[in-house]
Order: C-alpha cells, then sequence, then structure tokens
C-alpha cells in the first residue's frame, strides 16, 4: 500500500499526476475482458453474412449446418423476425416505418449484413457449419453514395418508400441580407468528409444467457452505452427491463463504436433461449468489425457560399449537406442534430443556413464513431476558413484571428442557442504557434518552395463539445422521449469502513477509476489509493440512469458530479454520526488520515472516530443508534442532473450541451513531389478542457485522439466498390495507423475553467478530430499555388497523386466572388 | 467489383459447328478452368464445380449456369451465379459468331461481378487472376474445337506475363 499523506490540512487531489489505479492490471495483462470469461457449458456463435450490398434472400437452407456434429441450433434471418419486434427507431414520420432486426431476413441491405447464425460447442465448428449455410440471393442495385441514394432510384427501406431519413434546415439570422451586404462571396461547389472507423484492439464480444431458471437475460459484454441498449432490447425481445442484467468489465477501446452492437446482443439471447438457456459467446473477428460492426459517418457539402466582409469576416454562410448512415438509422437520425452543438464552429458569424439531410445507402451502418456528427461539420467549418483565407489572400493564423469568438464574449451564445462557456482561441492559437516555432516554420517553408519543396502549414482549430441535451432529439423527432442528462453513483463506507464508489460508466482507458478517486479523496481528505472505485457497468448496482455509459466526452462533467454529489451526501451523513458518537457539534470535526488510518476527528482534541468504527455503528452494531439517525445508511446514492431544458424544436433553438472543450492543432506537411505522399514535419497539439482532474490522462487522451485523427486523415478510409463491396476491411487494405506512423507530438493546455461544472473540468476526449481539419488545411498550404483546393478529409498518397495529376484540368472547386463594398 | 473480358479468334469449323459446342452444356461446362464436376438440369440450366483459389482463399465454387441467349449459328450467351462461402460472382459471357476466312470468327466478350469476401480481401488481385482465368477458357475452347489438344490461332490477348498472375494461382 502506498504511504498515506498524514499531515492534516486537507490536500488537494484534484490536477495532481496521480499514476492511474487501473494501469497495474491493464499494463500487466490483467485485465479482465469478456473474452476471458468463461462459462460452463458455453456455445459459440458465428454469423452468415450477405456477400451483396442489397440483395432478396430467397431462401435460406440450413439443413448441412444443424446436421454437423456438434452444431447446437440455426437461427435465420426470418426466425429472429418471427420471435421479435423490430427495433425503436429515433427518427420520425418514414424512419418509424423501417423495420430493423439484427438479422436480414428477406433483404440483406449491406455487405457483411447477419442473415444467419449459427451455434455449436465450438467457435471453430461454428464457423465451419456456417459455411455449409445455402443462402440463394436475388441481386439488387446497390446504392453505395448519398447523392445518389437520395434520387430514389433503388429504395432501400420498401417500407419507407424513401431513402431519406431526415431533412430540416437550420437558418438563424439574415442569410441573404448579410450575402447582399457581402465584400466578398466564396462559392465551393463540393467538400466530402470521407467515411472511416475506429479499430479499437478488443471487437465486439457479448455473452448472452437466457437463463431458464429464472427467465432472466444475463449479458456480460462490451458495449459502451448499455443503459441504451437495454432500452432498445427490451421491447425489441418483449421482456421487461429489469430482466435484462447486463454487466461490463475492462473494454478495450470503443471510441462509440461499440454502442450498436444491441443488435448483436438480441441475436445471442435469442439463441441462448433456443439452446436451452445455455450461454452463447460471440467474438467478433477482425473483418467482421470492419464490414459490419459500425463506422463513422460520411457527409457531403454542397453548393456552400459564405459571404465575408472587406476585412475577411465571415458574415454568413449558406450549404446543403447529405449525411450517409449506411444501410440502418440506427443512433442515427441524431446525428442530424448532434453537428448542431457547434454550429458556428469557434467562429462569430450569426448568420447561416444548413439545410440537412440524411440518407440510407447500401452500406454498413454508423453509429457515433469518435467526434461523431460535430467533427464533420466542424472540418467543413474549418475548410471553409481556409479555402476563403487563400482565396482572399489573408494568411491562416490571421483569419482565424479576425474570425474567432474572442475570450470576453465568453460565455457565448450561438446564434443557434448553445452555451459555450469558456475557452481562449486566441490564446491557444498563441501557445501553439510558440510551441511549433511558427516564424521559423514560416522561414523554412519559403526557402524550400524555392527549392520546389512543397511544405505546408496548417491550423485547426476545433470543439470536443460534452455532456450531451439529449432534448435535442426531438429537434428531430418532435415525439422522441429524451430530454436532458444524468448520471448516476454511490459512495459508501462498506461494513469495515472501506470506501467504495460505483459508478455507471463503462470506461475504455480514460481513467474513471482514477479520477474519480481523486474526487472522493478531496471531498473526504483522504488519499486516492485508500478508494476502491467500481467502474464497468452493472444494472445491479443501480447507480445507472438511462444515460449512463461512456460516451460524448461527458464523464468528467456528469460522471464525476454524481460521484461529487455522492461523496457530499456520505460526508454529510458521517458528520452527523461522528457528532453523536463523539458527542461533538458537526462543524466542529474535521476529516483526515489518523494513526489508525482515516477518521473523523473533533479539531484540536485526541478525540477521533475512524471510518471503520462509523461504518461499525451502522451495519452491524445498530442498537446504539438513536431514532434520529436512522435514516443514515453511509451509503449514499446520488443522480446529477444537467440544467438542460428542452430545446424549440420549430426554431431548433437552445443549449444542447453543457460543456465546450476546445483544441488547436497544427501541423507542417510536406508533399512527396516524386511519391505525392504527404510526410508530417511537426506536430503541435494545444488543449482545453477547463479544470484538469489528471494531467496525464489528459495528455494521454489528446496524444489518442491525435493519433485517430492523423490516421483518418492520411491513412484510414472506409472504401466501397461501386456494387457495395467494402474494399477496406482488412488492416492490410483499411492501414490503421501505428506508433511508427506517428509524429513527435508536441503538447500544450490552458485552462479555462467552466462555469458550467462543479469543478470547472469540462468532458475531453473526442479531440474534435483536430488532425483532420489541421491536416487538410497543411496540404492545402502545400498545394494550393499548384492550383488545388483540398475538398475531401482523406489525403493519403494515392488521393494527393490524382489531385496533382488533375490540378489545372477540371474546373476549380472554389471561387471567389468579389462584389461591390456598400457605401 | 467487376471484371470485364473480351475478345476474338478464328478456328477452322464451321458456326454451326462453333455454335453447338458452345451450347452443349456437357461440352462446353469441362473447360471452365479447375473444373471437378458438373450436373445438368435441362439444355439451358446446368452446375458447375470448379475450384476457386486466391493465394491463401481457397475453396469449391458451384455456379449456376444458363444459356440465356441461343441464336443459332450467330449468337449464344451464358450467364451464371457462382457462390462460394462468404461471396460469390455473376457472370455473363457472350459468344458472337460469324463466318470468316472459310471457319468462323468468334467475338466474345463478358463480365464477372464479384461480391462478398473475395472482392473485399482480395480485390486487388481478381483483376489478373480472372482474366488468366478466362484466358484459359478461351485457350481450352479453341483447342477443344480443334479437336488437337492444341491452340489452332494465337490468342488475341497476350497471355499473361511470367510472375505475379500465375503465382496468384497458387
Amino acid at each position: 500500500m502506498a504511504e498515506h499523506d498524514k499531515s492534516n490540512g486537507p490536500k488537494r487531489w484534484v490536477g495532481q499526476r496521480v499514476p492511474r489505479k487501473e494501469e497495474g492490471r491493464l499494463l500487466r495483462g490483467q485485465g479482465k475482458f469478456i473474452d476471458d470469461i468463461k462459462l460452463r457449458e458455453m456455445l459459440y456463435l458465428a454469423f452468415v453474412r450477405s456477400p451483396y450490398a442489397h440483395a432478396r434472400i430467397m431462401n435460406v437452407n440450413t439443413a448441412a449446418a444443424e446436421a454437423l456434429p456438434g452444431v447446437a441450433a440455426v437461427l435465420t434471418g426470418r426466425e429472429v423476425e418471427s420471435l421479435t419486434s423490430p427495433f425503436i427507431e429515433i427518427g420520425p414520420d418514414q424512419c418509424q416505418k423501417i423495420a430493423d432486426y439484427p438479422m436480414a431476413g428477406s433483404k440483406a441491405r449491406f455487405q457483411g449484413e447477419p442473415v444467419a447464425a449459427v451455434v455449436a460447442e465450438s467457435p471453430r465448428l461454428a464457423e465451419d457449419a456456417a459455411e455449409l449455410v445455402q443462402v440463394d440471393y436475388e441481386p439488387l442495385p446497390a446504392v453505395t453514395d448519398a447523392e445518389q441514394a437520395e434520387k430514389n432510384e433503388s429504395i432501400l427501406h420498401e417500407s419507407a418508400g424513401t431513402n431519406v431519413v431526415w431533412r430540416g434546415v437550420f437558418e438563424y439570422g439574415e442569410v441573404e441580407k448579410a450575402f447582399r451586404e457581402a465584400a466578398n462571396v466564396v462559392e465551393i461547389d463540393r467538400l466530402h468528409f470521407h467515411r472511416f472507423s475506429s479499430t479499437p484492439l478488443e471487437p465486439n464480444v457479448i455473452i448472452a444467457q437466457w437463463d431458464n431458471k429464472d427467465g432472466r437475460l444475463y449479458y456480460w459484454c462490451n458495449n459502451s452505452f448499455p443503459s441504451f441498449a437495454i432500452q432498445f432490447l427490451a421491447p425489441h425481445l418483449g421482456i421487461h427491463i429489469d430482466q435484462i442484467r447486463v454487466q461490463t468489465f475492462d473494454i478495450g477501446g470503443s471510441f462509440g463504436i461499440k454502442i450498436t452492437n444491441y443488435t448483436q446482443m438480441s441475436v445471442c439471447a435469442l439463441a441462448s433461449r433456443k439452446c436451452g438457456g445455455r450461454p452463447i459467446k460471440w467474438v467478433e473477428t477482425r473483418t467482421e468489425h470492419m464490414l459490419s460492426s459500425a463506422h463513422g459517418n460520411e457527409r457531403t457539402f454542397l453548393n456552400t457560399r459564405v459571404a465575408l466582409d472587406k476585412n475577411g469576416v465571415i458574415t454568413a454562410i449558406d450549404s446543403r449537406h447529405i449525411d450517409d448512415c449506411g444501410a440502418y438509422p440506427r443512433y442515427e437520425p441524431l446525428g442530424c442534430v448532434i453537428w448542431s452543438q457547434v454550429f458556428p464552429g469557434v467562429y462569430r458569424f450569426r448568420n447561416a443556413k444548413i439545410d440537412f439531410t440524411q440518407v440510407v445507402t447500401n452500406k454498413c451502418p454508423v453509429g457515433p464513431n469518435r467526434g461523431y456528427s460535430r467533427m464533420q461539420h466542424l472540418w467543413f467549418l474549418e475548410r471553409i476558413c481556409d479555402i476563403c483565407a487563400h482565396e482572399l489572400k489573408i494568411p491562416a493564423d490571421e483569419m482565424r484571428l479576425r474570425n474567432y469568438i474572442r475570450p470576453e464574449e465568453m460565455p457565448y451564445t450561438t446564434p443557434n442557442g448553445c452555451v459555450y462557456d469558456s475557452g481562449n482561441y486566441p490564446k491557444m492559437l498563441e501557445l501553439a504557434k510558440k510551441l511549433i516555432g511558427w516564424e521559423e516554420w514560416k522561414r523554412k517553408q519559403a526557402e524550400a518552395r524555392r527549392d520546389g519543396r512543397l511544405i505546408g502549414i496548417g491550423i485547426g482549430t476545433t470543439l470536443d463539445s460534452g455532456t450531451n441535451n439529449f432534448g435535442q432529439s426531438q429537434i428531430v423527432n418532435p415525439y422522441a422521449p429524451f430530454s436532458g442528462n444524468s448520471q448516476g453513483a454511490n459512495v459508501k463506507l462498506d461494513i469495515y469502513g472501506e470506501i467504495v464508489v460505483a459508478v455507471g460508466s463503462c470506461p475504455q482507458g480514460q481513467g474513471h477509476e482514477t479520477t474519480a478517486a481523486q474526487i472522493v479523496a478531496d471531498v473526504l481528505n483522504v488519499t486516492p489509493d485508500l478508494i476502491t472505485v467500481r467502474t464497468g457497468f452493472d444494472t445491479e448496482r443501480n447507480v445507472h440512469t438511462g444515460f449512463s455509459g461512456t460516451y460524448a466526452s461527458q464523464f468528467a462533467v456528469s460522471g464525476l458530479s454524481a460521484v461529487h454529489g455522492a461523496a457530499q451526501k456520505l460526508k454529510k451523513e458521517m458528520q452527523r454520526l461522528a457528532a453523536f458518537s463523539l458527542n461533538a457539534k458537526e462543524d466542529e470535526l474535521e476529516f483526515g488520515i489518523g494513526a489508525q488510518g482515516p477518521e473523523v476527528r473533533v479539531r484540536g482534541t485526541e478525540r477521533s472516530m475512524p471510518y471503520g468504527g462509523l461504518a461499525n455503528i451502522v451495519n452491524v452494531n445498530s442498537a446504539v443508534l438513536p431514532e434520529e439517525l436512522h435514516e443514515v445508511t453511509l451509503n449514499c446514492r446520488y443522480i446529477w442532473r444537467a440544467p438542460f431544458k428542452v430545446p424549440d424544436k420549430v426554431k431548433k433553438y437552445g443549449n444542447l450541451t453543457l460543456t465546450y472543450a476546445s483544441q488547436l492543432h497544427i501541423a507542417v506537411v510536406e508533399v512527396d513531389r516524386d511519391t505525392c505522399v504527404p510526410r508530417i514535419l511537426d506536430y503541435v497539439a494545444v488543449d482545453d478542457c477547463g479544470t484538469v482532474i489528471n494531467p496525464p490522462i489528459v495528455e494521454g487522451q489528446v496524444y489518442g485522439a491525435t493519433a485517430h485523427g492523423i490516421g483518418a486523415a492520411l491513412m484510414e478510409g472506409c472504401f466501397y466498390d461501386e456494387v457495395g463491396n467494402m474494399l477496406t476491411s482488412t488492416f492490410s487494405d483499411y492501414t490503421p495507423i501505428t506508433a511508427v506512423n506517428m509524429p513527435n507530438v508536441k503538447f500544450g493546455d490552458i485552462q479555462t475553467p467552466s462555469p458550467h461544472s462543479f469543478n470547472g473540468a469540462k468532458g475531453m476526449g473526442e479531440g474534435g478530430a483536430a488532425p483532420i481539419h489541421t491536416l487538410s488545411a497543411a496540404l492545402q498550404d502545400a498545394l494550393f499555388d499548384q492550383g488545388i483546393i483540398i475538398d475531401d478529409s482523406f489525403n493519403n498518397g494515392d488521393r494527393v497523386f490524382h489531385l496533382m495529376q488533375q490540378a489545372g484540368k477540371s474546373k476549380k472547386p472554389a471561387r471567389v466572388k468579389p462584389r461591390a463594398v456598400p457605401a | 467489383m467487376a471484371i470485364k473480358f473480351g475478345g476474338e479468334f478464328e478456328i477452322k469449323r464451321t458456326p454451326e459447328e462453333v455454335y453447338d459446342f458452345l451450347t452443349d452444356p456437357e461440352k462446353f461446362g469441362p473447360l471452365l478452368p479447375d473444373f471437378k464436376g458438373m450436373s445438368v438440369q435441362d439444355p439451358t440450366h446446368f452446375t458447375v464445380k470448379v475450384n476457386v483459389g486466391v493465394s491463401y482463399i481457397k475453396g469449391m465454387a458451384e455456379v449456376k449456369m444458363i444459356l440465356a441467349e441461343a441464336n443459332r449459328p450467330g449468337r449464344a450467351k451464358y450467364t451464371g451465379q457462382g457462390s462460394v462461402p462468404g461471396g460469390g460472382a455473376n457472370i455473363v459471357a457472350g459468344f458472337d459468331l460469324a463466318g470468316a476466312n472459310g471457319g468462323t470468327k468468334v467475338t466474345w466478350a463478358g463480365e464477372a461481378q464479384v461480391f462478398g469476401k473475395l472482392a473485399s480481401i482480395a480485390g486487388g488481385l481478381l483483376e489478373p487472376l480472372g482474366k488468366k482465368n478466362v484466358q484459359k477458357l478461351i485457350d481450352a475452347l479453341q483447342a477443344a474445337l480443334t479437336g488437337t489438344g492444341a491452340v489452332a490461332a494465337a490468342p488475341a490477348q497476350a497471355p499473361p506475363p511470367d510472375g505475379d498472375a500465375t503465382k496468384l494461382a497458387g
């Protein structure tokens, strides 16, 4: 055990570089992951998947598979349809007509969609038997392009009658007036944010047991938003939500992608029931993960117009956006509004009109991939900023300084009613420029250009909005039953006085055990090592709300607010109990660590009560308790609720998020003239997530998000051919970023505490996809003189080669139209 | 993923003889590369089993063939649907026959649309392999028509260069 700090004075643990409590077991390979769990009589499940992106399923012949010794059962899509109800649809109108089942019954809508599942005594046997299932398909025309899908020439969901999931216009200010009064209008024909995903080390893994002894459904899984999953599963399976117990343990990464594995959770449950309640394990392969887990949204930005005044200040934006959510909307339509949490990005323009459409295509359904929905929009805004800057010959840093929301304007209400809690973007820029050596690189760049080298310097400023107001779902569907946000936690003194914290989150490396312990240590004036934190979701702990899980950059605010509230509640109870036991007044007491460990003592005396003594009275010696203390349990549950209101659904106006962490990255990139491969020469990441609870954890997440973003910008993409074959379903083709591809990232931070959280912290970890914006900007800077506009978020060597080949041969995708400056 | 192929050759047989050969499943089926067996349902429907493999991905494909167009002696067209675990291919192959130089000029064109694992995992390798196999089929067809076992006419397309394609067949 670590040496305790026995000083009497309170010590703040928040902000300290406390070593991660999780590290010991995770780095020694002693974490508890789902695939480590082996249950008696466990069976293994393998899916039969559609090779076609779009095809009618004419017949499924399972006889050969069922005849194989060791096969326990085969489930088909049609059978699943007969046993369940379709999953709830979040979207309105036509979305409600979509019948979404976990396996395809009569029609497959993306390559890799499950059409049958085989359960056998071993994983290998299940895979062999799956190959014996014969499926007759009638191929249908596949739609793999969002703009094409919008034309409804080939419809995925006939019951909906359209491929359009949702359409809405977000309009604020006086857009046309701003364009009439603009000094310059920049037009950009088309920008495209590509489809990519996350590649967690641990793929989806589920164990399900539909226990016929008690009729309950038990899950051991790595779903990262289980409270949402059970809300989908219970009505789908036709059972009471309390019948479902979900437990998660260590999770080897999710990045939001594992939120949507509830579809496979359903199949595993049905398979268990069919096999008489035997537990079923399914472990996803890497190719399955790439083909059919979930991808991030792909978005196309069309016919964009940007109005600017004579100083290059953006005054209005008008654009049409089409979002591709893959074959089933699932967690989507929420993506149709979540981007508007960061409607103006970090910029001050007040007039804007975004016509937003979401469509289904014959591709893997999307999920809330890190930076979900907002990063696409933020990339769009950063592209606008850089394209306008280049067209108007304004330096990129100067362009931003002219357009940033200013620190003195914080808290800043955006045109659509979101409240940016705090931030100082000019200061971040100043720090990032200092860290990278801006002036020196500018000099080197000019020198290199004289030698014919293509070097670019790019800035990306972005936001990581955290703690959603789920009321924004009502902007998409006025009848959606969600609003606000809440999280639960429990802090107790156990029978021998141990401090035990339980939270409803599912950490995947974010260090929740450590940061929760820091918060409680500060409340009770003990050391974090004296605190046990039970993380991992468990419905039976009763600390979850309908929003519990780990997603959307919120634990530091929502999760820790709940922990803080529960710890305060416990402290109050301990004070009452100690005052009685020590015959003192509550305000005479202080918390600290004595010779016997943590204790409550009467200030300035030798009288004290160890935590174990207090716990003893309540738990096993309760006859000594006076009646007025009977409600003291030393087992305190607290539900924290975010102070949100339901947004105005018609005006699409309201505060959609509680905190806004910000990131500013600068990259220096060189494009090799021969190979066209971009190479990062220097990189800086500056972060502001308000009050930092644990600096190494924040830095680690910044590095992780930076790697993810660099990979997405230069290496990783989910690409399909014209008939819907996914061409990047292996790591050989997807080429995820690894340590050898990473530049040395220089890290810096500023802290602008949030007024919206109890300790000034803001949610962080998603990183706002800053590297994608930054590298697009740097490449733009490197290649603009060649007549190239970076109009896609994916730019590997091959794409840059094609851009350079096409330069000057086709219409430039962006142009500036000067207007008569109004008097 | 679409693989397109086509070409032409001349053969010292009448168009009727060539047509009759091409449209006889018992004669045409065994010419398919890596043929393992077949069953004939009726004169226009038959199923062949062939070995397929790209690198370490190997398996047996069942290809359901239909003689979709039969205009004696000018044109024959086959459509086919092949399936392997996790994947498959839809095939269209047409043969136009015309009298030329006392024999027949055969103009052939087709497309294979490949789906599933094969396309996803081995996409980059499929085109050279597919073209090699089509050439094998045409070579075998010419050899069978001349009855010599040797190719009577030079192939319209150059055979694949030594190296990659041959190795891919593994």
